[in-house]
């Protein structure tokens, strides 16, 4: 068998991390999702002191490299709290935690491009400022944050791939397998960086189209 | 209808509003004039509670809704608010804007508030195919007539107009203004705020002049017209270019 034949019977196993890299860019996004919306929205209407808490969460999450973070809790938090958890999860929860700051910052500028008057219009009609928040704010937010979302499927994409630090199976960890194996370095990872390519295009593709089916027509996306 | 004692309402050193009382029977139409900075859309946005008023008290159909215990979003439901800058909602169509409240907020069915809709929006001479269309593709007059339908469609007993055609060139405006004028003839009880002196004396049953968070003069437009007795309103009686009563 040539080395180059040899290499191919690895792309299966190759494109299998593609999967839980998927896993990883989902989990994060999602998780993300969850936390960078009441952060933006503590931000922008919140109290003194959940600004202040929620600036000290975007601080951390922004400011320590991602490879500190996931030996920080892999290693030193959920440890130390009796909390055990597989790598996989470790790094959802840290992708996640990690997105939420930055998504919240394009939540927040979004929420922050909405005139003030569409808050005082939704009131006046009677809406209490939840239920403004609701039915107004957050659907115009979401709407013209989704450029901004695309940029950030891309980087927590890229950002996965950290997370062979911790022995995840996703694609780099799997091409290091297969150039251990092989003994070849250029193949597989030139192969590695065409997936990332291919996923990144497909997911900002998608959500592209998205953008263009919910844009609102005269407002532009952050 | 409406009853307003002695309020105030201060911005730190700047006293918006400095003791402003008044009242309006239900049916009557008065419009508010005076310079800028006079007080006039805090006192609207303190009727609408959505400024609070630092001292006095508000009363609508006899009861106090300046009490702390106001349900404060049931009785913006009774008042309607048309702001100068339209303030549509940019996500939704020119129908979704006038049923999100009633869906939302009344929480009547679907059928029941496009119902509604059609309705309000033939009253403020919106054409139906421009329904479907958001409110950058409209004209500033529809965006404000479909502003005015929005807050028709939740049937205040009272609507405040702040300067509605003040964003608007004179042609757009007048659409708009007719269609208030209409209103108030329906007998809807009004209380606008404009710079229209015209329009003003056409529609209002008083006028009521305001300058530093004051009402200085009020009188009908029959008064007004015959012997203006007030330096700020001779002002902006002058300034609508109406000079008859010097002669």
């Amino acid at each position: 068998m040539t080395s180059y034949s040899f290499f191919f019977s690895y792309i299966p196993f190759i494109v299998e991390g593609a999967l839980w890299t998927i896993c990883l860019v989902g989990g994060g996004l999602g998780l993300g999702f969850l936390i960078g919306v009441p952060a933006a929205l503590s931000q922008v209407y919140g109290g003194r002191k959940l600004k202040c808490m929620v600036e000290f969460y975007l601080r951390f999450f922004r400011e320590v490299p991602l490879l500190v973070q996931l030996f920080l809790f892999y290693w030193g938090l959920f440890p130390s709290i009796g909390l055990k958890l597989d790598p996989l999860r470790t790094s959802i929860l840290v992708l996640g935690l990690r997105s939420g700051a930055y998504q919240s910052q394009i939540f927040r500028s979004a929420i922050e491009s909405i005139e003030k008057g569409q808050l005082l219009a939704a009131m006046s009609i009677g809406m209490s400022r939840s239920q403004a928040l609701l039915y107004v704010i957050l659907p115009q937010a979401f709407r013209i944050s989704i450029p901004g979302w695309a940029n950030e499927y891309a980087v927590i994409l890229k950002d996965s791939a950290i997370c062979f630090s911790l022995g995840v199976m996703e694609i780099l960890t799997r091409t290091r397998y297969v150039t251990i194996a092989t003994g070849m370095a250029l193949l597989p990872y030139l192969f590695a960086g065409i997936l990332f390519i291919l996923l990144t295009n497909f997911g900002t593709g998608i959500l592209n189209m998205i953008y263009k089916k919910f844009r609102i027509p005269g407002l532009i996306g952050v | 209808m409406l009853k307003v004692e002695d309020l105030y309402k201060s911005y730190g050193n700047v006293n918006a509003l400095n003791g402003v009382t008044f009242s309006l029977g239900k049916g009557e139409t008065k419009v508010i004039v005076g310079p800028s900075g006079a007080g006039k859309s805090t006192l609207l946005k303190c009727i609408n509670l959505l400024i609070k008023p630092d001292r006095g008290r508000i009363f609508l159909e006899g009861e106090e809704i300046t009490n702390p215990s106001t349900n404060e979003n049931k009785v913006r439901q009774k008042i309607g608010f048309v702001f100068q800058e339209f303030n549509l909602f940019n996500h939704l169509t020119v129908l979704g804007n006038v049923m999100i409240g009633l869906t939302k907020v009344k929480r009547i069915p679907k059928e029941e508030a496009l119902e509604k809709a059609r309705e309000v929006l033939n009253m403020v001479h919106i054409r139906e195919d421009l329904w479907n269309r958001y409110p950058s593709q409209i004209s500033g007059g529809e965006k404000q007539r479909v502003a005015i339908a929005r807050a028709l469609a939740m049937e205040p007993v009272l609507m405040l107009y702040d300067e509605p055609t003040s964003a608007l060139d004179p042609q757009l405006a007048d659409e708009v203004l007719q269609v208030i004028k209409e209103l108030s003839r329906m007998g809807m009880t009004s209380l606008i705020v404009t710079h229209e002196m015209n329009f003003a004396l056409e529609v209002a049953d008083e006028i009521l002049f305001m300058s530093d968070g004051r009402i200085v003069h009020t009188g009908s437009p029959t008064e007004l017209l015959s012997s203006p007795k007030h330096d700020l309103a001779v002002r902006f009686l002058r300034l609508g270019g109406i000079n008859g009563f010097l002669d």
